[in-house]
């Protein structure tokens, strides 16, 4: 397309929404790192920071959005009729939905009210079906009723009746379940004289960035000031700007209009990209995608050493040193790492890589290997623990950024977990499939093993790129949280153990990975057409064993969360005996 | 005779040789042990999270022992001092609603830190106790000199002062108010609630009074 102001505009919405995508994961991260590494620890961590709004607002807090979304649903059942072709599936929808928000809405008010005791006569009435997970039981129960009914009777005399009766019920259910939780939440809380906002404890980096606002900027008397202001801008920057080549969506087809973007279309074919009308959800779309990713994140290494360099302390420039040879040794392995990858999907373009592994195997299936090779140097070029030797609070105070304070200090911060967002977002394009999910196409889903077709659904164009969008942040999140895991599993590694580890492990792994690659790449190449229709039928059966395992997955966190909890009760100290006696510590007020 | 004399150079050094572990080829790789550890601390992040959202998680004093997270939440949750804890000093009630304290100084001389102050009153003439006993015209301690030994409590001969209020000193900002007179110090009730002790009285004047007795002696 040409440049024009639509396209500009576009390129501005794309470059916010990315921007704001790994500022804000990474700004819950800093947060999240801390939170984590206390709840692995047996403690609670940061989660005190609390905002006090009047009780009013609290209210209108919790109804306008479900007033919002109820007008929203009565517009869609009363407006927007289907035809009756289409009806049934709206209907069982609806049903399932508002079935799915009354449980929900059951077992949350429910817990709630077993965690807080009974205040009223409806918690009492919540609390006499007993446990919450019978309302959970219940609900399931229910879903599956639904199921076969609507399934069962579909084509029978009463099939009509039961449809306009799940429809109609279903979406009066949904409003009865988003709305009767959203007034319960308003009334429970009428006579607080204000209420607390705490979000799990969400609010704690907005007072963490606040703080760093607000705080005295250093600068050492010696210092290159210069220098030292610019130092965490550079290191910032590169981190954030990487983001720009990784697509968080698949291409949106819209209609032409003389020469301008007319509507969304609705539905799109399974194979090749619209060329006319076509909207990359990627900032740019640069032929070059990988190459610019490894000459930004390059320039990272520039801000950590600057930092050392103007601070005017050896400590901060051992820290830059350190992290100058760290970075560049592990940048080796992370580019010679992806040639293999580069060599099976025979592109630099992020977005080509994504759409090879839609039509073919997740990368991690491909590239095992490399992988892993990626996300240690990944780890590695972030500096975070197990490889944080720049900081290195126990040998070199903290590395690097001895010298800064406030919002220097914390940008440092900021550009670390940037750089985790977006090295992950990069792991999960070029190894988890972007936003592929298992079986999920253009036109909809098609649950095919080689020949053999399961099960095939045509769905709007619409809303296969926005779930394939929520799964690329999906991804991307749950590598985030892995590399959380990592930092508070491991110790640090020691100086020579790390370069050894980059140079004398890791580069060769990597350099073995590209000769394997090669070989094989070669070898499918030359075997014929039998050998890759076999290929063809693995890479299926790759895509099968992911949405397998993303299902099981599933189940198995569902029983995990309904598992009774077993406590040891132990009263042998009358301090125990004081605590049971005013019926657990949380009562327990001290003196008169 | 002989001496005997230390044999010259290094001393000889007994022990039993230690073999180095064993390292195996999964520690040798790192790789499976890396799963393992975080495999231990996803269990403790998935169990602790679930149990703090969905409120399972173990009371922090009666289930302590339990795994899971048993932090006390101060200021909302608090562990309750034990039994026999040495909290602020209260002044027991009589029947009557009077300091049980008979103005002896048994506690302003047994206490070490020399921070009760007692002046002492004498009951008007025609009071049956005048001449029994005297009372506490004023009676003040001085909560930052406290060391909070009870040795006061051990001198009482009339159980009327005690420290099982089960409260510890609240944090003023200034000095004048940890010196706490007789008002205050009679307005603190024990553990049980109440103002009194169990230990029986008897005035007086009173048939069951075990003492010597004025009018009959």
């Amino acid at each position: 397309m040409p440049l024009t102001l639509l396209t500009f505009l576009l390129f501005v919405l794309k470059a916010f929404v990315v921007i704001m995508f790994a500022m804000n994961v990474a700004v819950l991260l800093t947060w999240a790192d801390r939170r984590q590494g206390a709840m692995i620890q047996d403690r609670v961590g940061p989660n005190r920071a609390v905002a006090w709004i009047p009780t009013i607002a609290a209210q209108v807090l919790a109804v306008a959005p479900a007033l919002a979304a109820v007008a929203g649903i009565a517009f869609v059942v009363v407006k927007l009729v289907p035809d009756p072709e289409v009806k049934g599936e709206r209907a069982m929808l609806f049903a399932q939905l508002g079935i799915l928000f009354t449980w929900l809405t059951g077992v949350f008010i429910a817990g709630r009210v077993q965690i807080r005791g009974v205040q009223n006569s409806f918690d009492a009435w919540l609390l006499s079906f007993g446990d919450p997970r019978r309302i959970f039981y219940a609900g399931l129960a229910a879903h599956f009723i639904a199921l076969f009914v609507g399934v069962g009777l579909s084509g029978s005399a009463y099939g009509e009746q039961i449809r306009d009766l799940g429809y109609g019920g279903g979406a009066g259910l949904l409003i009865f379940a988003i709305l009767s939780g959203a007034i319960y939440a308003a009334y429970v809380i009428r006579n607080e004289p204000r209420y607390g906002l705490r979000l799990v404890g969400l609010l704690h980096p907005a007072a963490d960035g606040l703080k760093s606002i607000f705080k005295e900027d250093f600068i050492p008397p010696n210092a290159d000031k210069f220098l030292h202001s610019l130092a965490p801008f550079i290191s910032f920057f590169p981190a954030l700007v990487v983001m720009g080549v990784i697509p968080f969506g698949d291409t949106l087809c819209f209609t032409l209009k003389d020469g301008h973007l007319g509507d969304l279309m609705s539905f799109v074919p399974r194979s090749g990209v619209c060329v006319e009308g076509a909207v990359n959800l990627q900032v740019v779309s640069l032929d070059v995608g990988l190459l610019y990713f490894f000459a930004l994140a390059g320039t990272g290494i520039v801000g950590a050493a600057l930092a050392g360099w103007a601070s005017d302390n050896k400590y901060s420039l051992l820290g830059g040193v350190r992290a100058a040879s760290q970075m560049v040794s592990y940048e080796v392995t992370m580019g010679l790492t992806l040639v293999g990858a580069v060599m099976v999907y025979g592109t630099l373009r992020v977005d080509e890589m994504i759409r090879w592994q839609s039509e073919h195997a997740w990368g991690i299936f491909v590239q095992p290997a490399a992988f892993f090779l990626f996300f240690t140097a990944a780890v590695a070029e972030s500096k975070r623990i197990p490889f944080d030797i720049p900081e290195g609070e126990s040998e070199i105070v903290a590395g690097y950024f001895t010298e800064y304070s406030g919002m220097k200090f914390a940008m440092f911060f900021f550009a670390e977990y940037i750089a985790v967002v977006t090295s992950s977002g990069l792991m999960s394009a070029l190894f988890l499939g972007g936003w592929d999910l298992p079986f999920l196409h253009r036109d909809g889903l098609h649950v095919v093993l080689g020949d053999t077709v399961i099960f095939e659904q045509v769905l709007p164009h619409l809303l296969v790129v926005v779930v394939g969008a929520l799964g690329f942040v999906l991804k991307t999140v749950t590598l985030c949280w892995l590399q959380l895991m990592i930092r508070w599993t491991l110790p640090r590694f020691r100086y020579d153990q790390l370069m050894r580890l980059g140079w004398r492990k890791l580069l060769p792994a990597s350099l073995g990975n590209v000769l394997a690659t090669g070989l094989i790449v070669l070898t499918i190449a030359s075997a014929g057409p039998a050998v890759g229709k076999f290929m063809d039928l693995l890479a299926d059966y790759t895509k099968a064993l992911v949405a397998l395992a993303g299902f099981g997955g599933f189940i198995y966190f569902v029983v995990f969360l309904v598992k009774p909890v077993h406590k040891k009760k132990s009263l042998a100290s009358t301090s125990a005996q004081f605590a049971a006696a005013a019926g657990g510590t949380r009562s327990v007020r001290m003196g008169a | 005779m002989k001496t005997e004399t230390a044999a010259l150079g290094p001393k000889k050094v007994t022990g039993s040789v230690v073999a180095r572990p064993n390292r195996t080829a999964s520690v040798q790789t790192y790789i499976p042990e890396i799963a393992k550890g975080l495999g231990i601390t996803m269990k403790h992040f998935f169990q602790n999270t679930k149990e703090m959202a969905f409120g399972q998680r173990p009371d922090p004093v009666t289930e302590g022992i339990s795994h899971g997270i048993n932090t006390v939440s101060y200021p909302e949750q608090k562990r309750p001092y034990p039994a026999r804890f040495r909290g602020v000093h209260r002044l027991t009630h009589r029947d009557d609603g009077s300091p049980r304290c008979v103005a002896c100084l048994c506690c302003s001389t047994a206490c070490p830190a020399q921070c009760i102050h007692i002046e002492a009153g004498e009951y008007p003439e025609g009071d049956p106790k005048r001449g029994y006993e005297r009372f506490p015209k004023r009676f003040v301690i001085d909560e930052l000199r406290c060391i909070f030994c009870g040795f006061c409590v051990e001198a009482c001969p009339c159980d009327a002062i005690r420290m099982d209020t089960g409260v510890h000193a609240a944090p003023y900002d200034s000095r004048e108010q940890f010196i706490f007179e007789k008002d205050i110090l009679m307005g603190f009730p024990g553990r049980d609630g109440s103002q009194l002790t169990a230990n029986p009285r008897h005035e007086p004047g009173e048939s069951s009074h075990p003492g010597v007795d004025r009018e009959k002696h």
